[in-house]
């Protein structure tokens, strides 16, 4: 057995091509990216009538399982947040909250039209339009439902996705954040907050960019309270 | 079906009160308009004395033009399987009315709906607050002067889809007749 | 030995507290949230919180034209949609006093049993996945799905068929389905023993399930319960033959009960009617090749319908409970008003909240599931 600290451990982020001496470093960056793509822990998120389909997809008939899915019940466990139909703004409330507590890197699919555009409930006033405008979406399963063939097609094009390591849009979330949490300011007021501090998170990682805050993280500043605990109320 | 084949019981106690009209609209459905004062009363005597034990829905109606909310109460019988719509109208601008949930526990259910969806406020049931509408704060949405497509079309944005393979296809005058702004006026 | 800064409490500790279930919880059937208060395990009240599938559906029914709906309906409840559409189509009829032709009344009858089995499959699934046993509800949805490709054969759609219109139905059925129909349910029929195997004679259900969330009849009658849970309290009431609609007089089939009200009564008796439902469609594969006719009455130009003005409330069975459309029109081609009264709206709110009071904290699951509450139905 060779020894293993003989293996040069490559920390530099976003090295530049030419800096990429060692060959080992890539074989390495490519063996984590298969094993990402196949042991993706879903957390479905039956926001509306597309999770309908899921069961079938998940169960005996369909078996995501064979290709390496598989349900997981905590988002802090979890790699890809399903969003199965229309997304009401109570939702979507939290799905963000759900989206934050995810470890990175995480992945978001829109299934059915409702997310695209609204679908059939473009006229209605309790349900949010566009879902990539409130989070970084990887990809839609279009169709009204989407059949589970779709769902489980649409799950192999994020790991194709994934395995040549070509979208990263979770990644855009810390970037533009300031761009995500203004649209959620339209949708849910100023004073909006979640407990999960995401510019701190971008800084950590070093993914902040010039987009990270701006004028809605400003007002974010200006809103954010301590959080409470939730007033329950009972009879 | 005549009036002899109703429940008999029905028939007596809806002699009995003033103030209501009655007609079987179909074999097991009867329709009473009463006044807003009497359905209270009209309500226990149904239940005590003719069986209606079963509250099947309250709906509203808001008729914007006579300026009134109508309430409707569907009751069910078990015994007589007959169905009898209560209706009864109450003023738009007080929008206030008397719970029936000590006759029926059901209301309250759908009281706390008409509250949030329609503003009615009923007096003594249990739930008066958002149950399905806490993250709303504009106006009761199913009141007809609420447009809830000018809402839309001011809150919120749709994704634009328009690719090269159906611009050509609309040169050659096919795609969509009506681009998606000109009907979402 | 106290610190220095000790400072005696001023009440005594307490082990109450506070939960949140939900509304993403594989507990809890879709998008719907519980909040409890629990001492130990013990839940002392529980509140439930809906509205996370709120798409205002009866104003969206306001805004588009009566035919439009009815791909709008199918969608208020998922897992049992065909039940929607044929009671909107129902309410529609009796507003215009259009007579639908025999042949769309006996397709309407197979299309709701159908749809009756696979939701009751899918509750089975759910209501034994919430007491451990994930097998029931692996070979259940799978079990369904036979029932879904047979809606596809006659519609096209697997889960929403939007086949029922007002008038009657879109299409006859396709050669050879009556056949395809009658294979689905001998493999049905022959599954049962292995249901029963797994789930109602296993003693680990029977134990888990038994006077759980159970109520009497007298507090089903009070509280508005309707549908499988309101039989499994001793009452023999079904929409279906006691408000007859469609031609439900002319078929045989009995009403299930049980006595305990409880859990377990409720899956039993569901069990009993998915018997009852093969028994009716295996008289509707008898007789609809004998009746012939049209499978739609002649309507107006749908997209110019002036529905006469009036008001109706239609009701009908579905595989949850009483399901009613109230419906007005003021002669316009758009509906008046439109309220969906979902059986759920009973079972997942109160009924619900009173009989997770003084349950465990581990029974709240298998009491929602065994009340077979469908959220969509509550929020609309
Ligand atoms: S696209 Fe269709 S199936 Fe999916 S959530 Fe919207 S209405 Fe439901």
């Amino acid at each position: 057995m060779s020894d293993l600290s003989k293996i040069p451990i490559h920390t530099e982020k976003h090295a530049p091509e030419e800096a990429r001496t060692n060959p080992l470093a890539g074989v390495f960056d490519e063996l984590v990216r298969f094993a990402q793509s196949r042991s993706m822990y879903m957390l479905h998120y039956c926001t509306g009538c597309g999770a309908i389909e899921l069961p079938p997809a998940m169960t005996s008939r369909f078996d995501m399982e064979r290709l390496g899915i598989q349900p997981m019940v905590t988002p802090r466990q979890a790699d890809i947040l399903l969003v199965t139909g229309y997304v009401s703004v109570k939702t979507l409330k939290r799905i963000i909250l759900t989206y934050e507590q995810m470890p990175s890197p995480k992945y978001v699919i829109g299934i059915c039209s409702c997310t695209v555009n609204g679908g059939m409930y473009w006229q209605s006033y309790a349900t949010a339009k566009k879902l990539s405008e409130y989070l970084p979406v990887d990809l839609y399963i279009a169709g009204c439902m989407p059949r589970p063939e779709a769902v489980i097609e649409g799950m192999r094009a994020l790991m194709a996705n994934i395995q040549s390591g070509e979208t990263e849009p979770w990644k855009d979330y810390y970037q533009r954040y300031d761009y995500y949490l203004g649209n959620q300011q339209h949708l849910f007021g100023d004073n909006w907050q979640t407990p999960t501090d995401v510019i701190g998170q971008a800084q950590h990682y070093g993914l902040a960019g010039p987009e990270t805050e701006g004028e809605h993280t400003r007002i974010l500043q200006q809103y954010q309270q301590p959080l409470v605990a939730h007033k329950l109320r009972l009879k | 079906m005549t009036e002899r084949e109703l429940d008999t019981h029905l028939v007596t106690i809806l002699r009995e009160l003033e103030s209501l009209e009655y007609r079987q609209t179909s074999p097991r459905r009867v329709r009473i308009d009463v006044t807003r004062e009497a359905l209270p009363g009209l309500l226990e005597l149904l239940k005590g004395r003719a069986s209606y034990v079963h509250l099947s829905a309250i709906s509203c109606v808001d008729w914007i033009e006579d300026n009134e909310f109508e309430l409707v109460y569907h009751l069910w019988s078990y015994e007589s399987n007959h169905l009898v719509s209560a209706h009864t109208r109450i003023p738009r601008e007080t929008a206030r009315y008397i719970s029936v949930y000590d006759l029926y526990k059901p209301a309250a259910f759908f009281e706390r709906d008409i509250f949030e969806m329609f503003g009615v406020y009923f007096e003594g049931s249990p739930h008066m607050e958002k149950f399905i509408l806490t993250e709303w704060d504009g106006p009761p949405p199913m009141r007809k002067d609420f447009d809830a497509e000018a809402y839309v079309q001011e809150t919120f944005n749709w994704q634009s889809y328009h690719p090269d393979w159906l611009k050509e296809l609309e040169e050659e005058g096919g795609g969509v007749a009506i681009r998606p702004e000109e009907v979402r006026r | 030995m106290r610190p220095e800064n000790y400072q005696a409490q001023s009440h005594p500790p307490s082990n109450e507290y506070e939960l949140f279930i939900g509304p993403n919880h594989p507990g809890i059937e879709g998008n719907y949230a519980f909040k409890l208060k629990l001492h130990g395990d013990v839940v002392l009240a529980g509140k439930a919180d809906g509205g996370y599938l709120h798409r205002g559906f009866e104003k969206l029914m306001e805004g588009r034209l009566w035919i439009q709906n009815i791909a709008l309906v199918p969608r208020i409840c998922v897992p049992d949609p065909v039940p929607m559409e044929v009671t909107y189509s129902m309410a529609v009829e009796d507003l215009c006093g259009l007579e639908v032709p025999e042949r769309a009344q006996w397709l309407r009858v197979l299309q709701l049993e159908l749809s009756r089995i696979a939701a009751h499959l899918f509750t089975f699934g759910g209501h034994a996945a919430t007491t451990g046993m994930y097998t029931t509800s692996y070979w259940g949805i799978a079990d369904r799905d036979l029932i879904l490709d047979l809606f596809e054969a006659l519609t096209g759609g697997r889960v929403y068929h939007i086949f029922n219109i007002p008038g009657g139905t879109r299409r006859d059925v396709p050669p050879g389905f009556l056949e395809q129909v009658s294979q689905t349910l001998d493999y049905l029929e022959s599954r049962l023993p292995d249901y029963d195997n797994l789930l109602f004679t296993n003693q680990v259900f029977i134990t888990r399930a038994k006077d759980v969330g159970a109520m009497t009849q007298e507090q089903a009658l009070e509280w508005g319960v309707t549908g499988p849970n309101l039989r499994a309290t001793g009452l023999a009431f079904d929409v279906r033959r006691d408000d007859p609609y469609l031609v439900y007089e002319q078929l045989e089939f009995d009403v299930p009960t049980e006595a305990a009200g409880d859990a377990w009564a409720r899956a039993m008796v569901r069990r009993a009617e998915l018997k009852q439902s093969f028994r009716i469609l295996r008289q509707v594969i008898e007789r609809l090749p004998s009746i012939g006719g049209p499978v739609r009455a002649p309507i107006p130009n749908p997209l110019a319908w002036n529905v006469p003005a009036g008001e109706t409330y239609a009701r009908v069975e579905s595989s949850k409970g009483e399901l009613a459309y109230y419906a007005v029109s003021n002669g316009g081609d758009k509906p008046y008003r439109v309220h969906v009264r979902g059986p759920s709206s009973m079972h997942a709110v109160q009924v619900l909240e009173w009989l997770a009071e003084g349950a465990r904290l581990e029974d709240v699951a298998q009491i929602m599931f065994s009340l077979d509450a469908c959220p969509p139905e509550v929020d609309r």
